[in-house]
């Protein structure tokens, strides 16, 4: 009772996840899970994963499975165009197994 | 002596509050022990406590939710007293407190951008935004000059700290405008317009915002004078010394993130709030002059010109300015900025006002 489906990971700036989670919603993506994230990265405008005062420093992991690679790649792509620019933010893709299959 | 009823009633400050201080005048010496004296305030101490003990790496850790339930309670008790001063007193006083704190707020953002923006080696976009942020206020930077004022028997309008809003919204709009033609020009894209709204709409929802206008709409519509005493005014004092302690921590860890920027956002940081200050005191002292505002409420408006903001400005910049660089004006404004409009300017404006009130 599984299926192959594939899981999109977004690592990126907390302010910004009200608008990922708007455009991964508008994509059709039927579910997501948000966690709190810290760490470091090429940039290097954000190497501290301790809460702060202003938030604007903290990091948000989103986590969303798309039963397609053509959904998470619309995803993936209209993240791009969107924020690749001027935020830190990065995306990779892996394939796992459902449990749930009737879900995607 | 100017007389009290030029400054209009001002709720639950105990009688001795309203006795100017009369010092013997303009001598120097007199400046510099008001100084000391105002640099050993708890509220200084428990700012630089904190900086020392995260200094030194303690694992001293205040909880997230602690620091935001502290400064929505300091902002919902400065609101209070605000709105009930409000009730109490001719709104045509306001106006013009309220419309130089707007051209302070635009203007911190226009120095800015003739002064720090021209330095080598720096982006203007990173510029304007550490602009708009010193521009914007600083509700812990306020909430630590009232207490100041009262133990400095400075007597000033309650009103005066919700001249907040009137500067810390028009600089973060200024910041996001200037930015936002700069980047359309570069990129030849002129159809790019700013919206204003929206950004004015994010600042007014801000947690530090909302909390002070809900106090403030409180103290005007309604009667909250007992609860006010029996719990605001009981536990501000207190409350205002852990955020010291926070903001102290904070200003610690940022300067992680200031080393990695020119030196350039460091000195603007250090000298920016003074000049601020400075700028918003003369305001004071203008209107003073014109309407019998007192000099108390100058030292408000020099010190809500003297902050930056820690809370409020930073998220709304960088959804505005998505260009520039957080690293430089958040570290510009926690680790130096605030750090500096406390323990300095609180200091020299109270002592300058205890000198002219004299």
């Amino acid at each position: 009772m599984s299926q192959q489906v594939w899981k999109l990971v977004i690592v990126g700036e907390e302010i910004l996840s009200k608008k990922l989670i708007k455009l991964i919603k508008a994509a059709g993506a039927t579910g997501y899970t948000v966690n709190s994230a810290g760490g470091e990265g090429s940039r290097n405008v954000r190497s501290t994963g301790d809460p702060i005062v202003s938030h604007t420093l903290s990091n948000v992991k989103i986590e969303v499975l798309t039963g397609t690679r053509e959904l998470a790649d619309k995803i993936i792509h209209e993240i791009e165009a969107k924020f690749y620019a001027d935020y830190s933010i990065i995306t990779y893709i892996y394939q796992v197994e459902a449990l749930r299959d009737h879900k995607f | 002596m100017q007389a009290w009823s030029e400054l209009g009633p001002i709720p639950f400050n105990s009688p001795s509050n309203l006795i100017f201080q009369n010092t013997r005048g303009f001598e120097l010496s007199d400046f510099f022990e008001l100084f000391i004296k105002q640099i050993q305030s708890p509220t200084l101490g428990f700012l630089i406590g904190g900086i020392v003990v995260a200094s030194f790496g303690s694992q001293l850790a205040i909880p997230d939710a602690m620091y935001k339930f502290i400064t929505f309670f300091l902002l919902l008790k400065i609101g209070l007293s605000a709105g009930i001063a409000i009730r109490n007193s001719n709104l045509t006083e306001i106006l013009l407190p309220a419309l130089g704190a707007v051209l302070i707020g635009i203007l911190i953002v226009l120095i800015s951008q003739f002064t720090l923006a021209r330095l080598p080696g720096i982006r203007f976009t990173d510029a304007i935004a550490t602009g708009g942020l010193f521009g914007a206020v600083s509700g812990s930077t306020l909430a630590a000059v009232l207490p100041q004022l009262e133990a400095s028997k400075i007597p000033f309008e309650a009103w005066s700290a919700a001249l907040y809003p009137f500067m810390d919204i028009p600089a973060l709009v200024t910041a996001i405008v200037v930015a936002s033609i700069y980047t359309s020009r570069k990129s030849a894209d002129a159809s790019d317009n700013v919206e204003i709204w929206p950004i004015i709409k994010e600042s007014l929802q801000s947690s530090a915002v909302t909390a002070m206008l809900l106090g403030v709409a409180l103290g005007i519509l309604t009667r909250p004078e007992s609860v006010y005493k029996g719990f605001y005014d009981l536990l501000f004092r207190g409350f205002l010394s852990v955020l010291m302690i926070i903001m102290g921590m904070e200003a610690a860890q940022r300067m992680n993130e200031l080393r990695k920027v020119a030196q350039w956002f460091a000195i603007y940081a250090f000298i920016a709030p003074l000049v601020h200050g400075f700028i918003g005191f003369g305001v004071g002292l203008l209107i003073h002059k014109i309407t019998g505002f007192s000099i108390g409420g100058a030292v408000v408006l020099a010190v809500i010109a003297a902050s930056s903001s820690d809370i409020s400005g930073p998220p709304t910049l960088r959804a505005g300015i998505p260009t520039a660089n957080p690293s430089a004006y958040i570290g510009a404004s926690t680790a130096i900025g605030t750090p500096v409009a406390i323990a300095i300017g609180i200091p020299l404006f109270i002592g300058i006002a205890q000198m002219i009130g004299g």
